[in-house]
């Protein structure tokens, strides 16, 4: 804080922290900061404590947060990267979110323990902490984590804000339609002067796992094999098309098959990423041929160009009904008449997905097609790959360092009086 | 290495090093960077209440320590909308209504309160659970119809829904009719699909078409009663020539004229509008030829200024007349004496007015030409015969003239044969 009256650009940094859990990862760091401090999975891998250490795993088990010390009901849980793609026996992957709210407390306790020890490395009663929530989450849910944050971990102040609005905010708007194209499906939400309406939001499964399986079939359908990458010892320089040749890694016994499946997800994701390719306007097969082709070595070895297939991949986001524009749609007609023109006036769009190559593109092309003609569309994304992915938790690091609304935290000593009942009316 | 490659590895600095050591300061001397005035002051990693809170919840963040006893800054923004409150017995006194039970109300009040009176907002966190779904109006309607209420029973004003004009209050009132007949009407004009909007467009764009031709029409009609008037009030004896049945001729034509000059429109698709010919009126204008203004403003001027032709006669007419003038052997800028000014101007007034009426008559003749043709194609084998009191073909004989003879032409063409 400085200047003539004691206001910086308006902001005041109070310590806070600000946390996105998502389908596909946590987004935490400290507000006023511009990319989150560090982005995890948003699984966590549980296996029995007494594992046969790896011989390449010299890393001291830092990372590994040790519960039920009880003999005989010994787990450990294993977050994050390093720890999770490590071959375990028996480690099973599990996820704490479902219907994009937290649904495992006992899981999502262990991923806060880790963010608070080995991401912030801080206490966390010193920093208080900003979560997001998706439009439709429970009442139930949200008063879950106030509880779980203030008598757990002692934080002393709590906000939950909906994701949409914080996108809105990341994008430098307090009235927006926001679409969130994210992991487990797509949204769109419109959002007035801050507030999301919650009636009007309209989602789809749609999302990037989606997409993941469609490569896995797609892959399939082609007979390519998709071999998971730990699995491979060394693979030979082989020419294009042709039969892989690798050898195999000797693997401890007793994989479980969800982490099989998790391992292979993310190179599906992987695939997702280096080819898939969104045309401006529906599949057609010829102008999808005149593009060129995007190399990709699969983890075997076996290389070869996709041409026409990158854009028959992705054409399923893009389905009549449940595709991004017949979300905005359906979430615009929802709104009342006044807020419409504002509304169709600035399209956002935001989420890990709408990175995928011309996504942004097609969606303002099949709005323009869609929206009433009387209204000035304008659809708007973050020019950055980080800043779309990241909206959410960039529009809460921005809120949570804003001076005038240091009022709006609900404190422990609110908590103490008012119980979590407050919840429903201090955090719209 | 060439001269030109070593400029380009130095051309940063354009000029040459200097001859004579300038390094005259103290600048190496100095031993610490001096960047401000005044010494640093410290920031403190404090606590700090807000007094935007009600709870006095101690918060840390960063300051200087000059600012140790100074409130909040950001608490001033804390601005809260005035929602009117009222007790038990003023519910039940003032407010009762058929539609709205109490629970209901103190629901909206709460709403209000929260969103700021955000009515979209409002009307989307409504609890539909428990009371039933209401429009945005619904809500508006209830909300202000309290406000002017108890506005009127209770004496503090509430900011939002009443003003003070002259020490007297004044309600705002909410048409929730109004509003909700906009809300339709808005609705509406959203829901239009695409063929709708294809087909209002094109209406639009006929009307627009109908508009122009429709003052193209006034504008022709007009430049023809100025014509006839102009003839008709020339100081020519005119006026006893002009016959009715003529009347209809010139007036197309003339029509055609102006059409022509100002903006050159296709001859086809004027002569194919021109046919139906209105009944003019005559109408008396006071004009003649070329207007020279009279007044000019206060002050001493030269005689000549009134000599000058007013910025309304244009470039094309002001050659002709200039071309006439020399015809006829007369200087273009004779010696302004006052009967000269008089006479010249009169003069050129009367040769404008010439010209537009030889331009007329041009034009009829090629009307009249075309037209013969048009019915000897339609007809072949007959031959249209026009009367030779009707068909004029002298027109290069005219320029010499007098112009009461010219104008005489143009009203009778029979005329014109018996003075050649």
């Amino acid at each position: 804080m400085s200047g003539p009256n004691g206001m910086l650009y308006g902001g005041d940094e109070i310590g806070a922290l600000v946390f996105d859990p998502g389908h596909h990862s946590l987004r935490v760091g400290y507000a006023q900061e511009d990319t989150p401090k560090a982005d995890i999975p948003a699984v966590i891998g549980v296996g029995p404590a007494t594992h046969i250490p790896e011989p390449e795993e010299k890393v001291p088990d830092g990372n590994i947060t040790q519960s039920g010390s009880k003999a005989g009901n010994e787990l450990r849980h294993y977050i994050d990267v390093t720890e999770l793609h490590v071959p375990r026996p028996h480690m099973e992957i599990q996820s704490y979110m479902k219907d994009g709210q937290v649904d495992n407390w006992d899981l999502f306790e262990r991923m806060l323990d880790y963010c608070y020890s080995k991401v912030i490395r801080s206490p966390s009663e010193h920093h208080p902490a900003l979560f997001t929530e998706a439009v439709w989450t429970t009442r139930p849910a949200r008063e879950k984590l106030a509880e779980l944050l203030f008598e757990k971990y002692q934080a002393p102040a709590f906000f939950l804000v909906k994701s949409a609005v914080l996108a809105a905010f990341a994008n430098g708007k307090s009235t927006a339609l926001v679409v969130d194209a994210g992991a487990s499906q797509t949204s769109a939400v419109p959002v007035v002067d801050g507030y999301a309406l919650v009636s009007a939001a309209a989602r789809s499964p749609l999302g990037g796992d989606h997409l993941a399986m469609q490569a896995k079939h797609m892959l399939a359908n082609m007979h390519i094999q998709m071999l998971p990458i730990y699995s491979i010892q060394s693979k030979e320089v082989i020419r294009e098309r042709e039969r892989g040749r690798y050898t195999l890694k000797t693997l401890p016994a007793g994989l479980t098959h969800s982490w099989q499946q998790y391992m292979l997800k993310r190179q599906y994701e992987d695939f997702c990423h280096c080819i898939a390719q969104i045309s401006e306007s529906p599949y057609d097969e010829r102008t999808a041929a005149s593009v060129p082709g995007v190399h990709y070595e699969f983890p075997g070895g076996y290389h070869q160009d996709f041409g026409p297939e990158r854009f028959k991949l992705t054409e399923c986001l893009f389905e009549q009904t449940l595709g991004a524009a017949h979300l905005v749609c359906a979430a615009a007609g929802a709104c009342d008449a006044d807020a419409r023109p504002a509304l169709w006036g600035s399209v956002v769009a935001c989420g890990g997905l709408a990175n995928t190559g011309g996504w942004v593109e097609r969606l303002a092309k099949e709005l323009a097609a869609r929206a009433p003609s009387s209204h000035r569309l304008k659809s708007h994304a973050a020019p950055n790959a980080i800043e779309r992915r990241f909206a959410a938790w960039i529009g809460g690091s921005i809120l949570a360092s804003i001076g005038s609304f240091q009022q709006m935290w609900i404190s422990s000593q609110e908590y103490d009086e008012g119980g979590k009942g407050q919840l429903e009316r201090k955090c719209p | 290495m060439h001269r030109e490659v070593f400029a380009l590895l130095y051309n940063d600095n354009k000029e040459l090093p200097p001859l004579l050591p300038t390094d005259t300061g103290k600048a190496y001397k100095q031993t610490k960077a001096k960047l401000g005035m005044r010494k640093v002051r410290k920031w403190v990693w404090a606590p700090f209440t807000n007094p935007a809170r009600k709870d006095n919840a101690v918060f840390h963040h960063w300051k200087r320590v000059s600012d140790e006893s100074k409130e909040y800054p950001f608490a001033q923004f804390n601005k809260l909308v005035s929602i009117p409150s009222y007790s038990e017995s003023e519910y039940n006194q003032y407010l009762k209504s058929e539609d709205w039970s109490q629970a209901e109300t103190d629901h909206l009040m709460d709403l209000c309160q929260r969103f700021d009176l955000r009515f979209i907002v409002i009307h989307d966190r409504w609890d539909r659970a428990a009371f039933r779904d209401r429009s945005v109006e619904d809500l508006k309607e209830r909300y202000y119809g309290i406000c002017a209420t108890l506005s009127k029973v209770k004496t503090n004003p509430w900011s939002n829904s009443v003003t003070m004009v002259n020490g007297e209050k004044r309600t705002y009132h909410y048409d929730a009719e109004h509003e909700r007949k906009r809300k339709e009407q808005l609705r509406r004009l959203f829901d239009r699909t695409q063929e709708q909007i294809d087909e209002e467009q094109m209406l639009l764009t006929e009307l627009k078409k109908i508009e122009a031709r429709k003052r193209e029409r006034e504008r022709k009609t007009q430049d023809l009663q100025k014509l006839i008037s102009r003839a008709d009030s020339g100081s020519t004896p005119l006026v006893q020539a002009t016959n009715n049945e003529g009347s209809a001729t010139p007036a197309n034509v003339a029509a055609n004229i102006a059409r022509r000059h100002d903006r050159k429109i296709h001859k086809k698709k004027l002569t194919s509008q021109q046919r139906p010919i209105r009944a003019v009126e005559t109408v008396t204008v006071e004009w003649s030829g070329i207007k020279f203004p009279e007044a000019r403003g206060t002050g001493v001027w030269l005689r000549s200024q009134r000599m000058k032709l007013p910025p309304g006669v244009g470039q094309r007419k002001t050659k002709a007349i200039e071309q006439e003038l020399r015809l006829m052997n007369i200087d273009v800028a004779p010696m302004p004496t006052e009967a000269i000014c008089k006479g010249f101007n009169e003069l050129r007034s009367d040769l404008a007015l010439v010209l537009d009426l030889k331009n007329a008559l041009d034009s009829c003749e090629y009307e009249l030409q075309a037209l013969r043709h048009q019915y000897e194609a339609l007809n072949p084998g007959k031959t249209l015969t026009i009367p030779s009191s009707i068909c004029s073909t002298h027109t290069d004989n005219e320029a010499k003239p007098a112009v009461g003879e010219i104008i005489d032409v143009v009203g009778s063409p029979s005329a014109l044969n018996a003075t050649i």
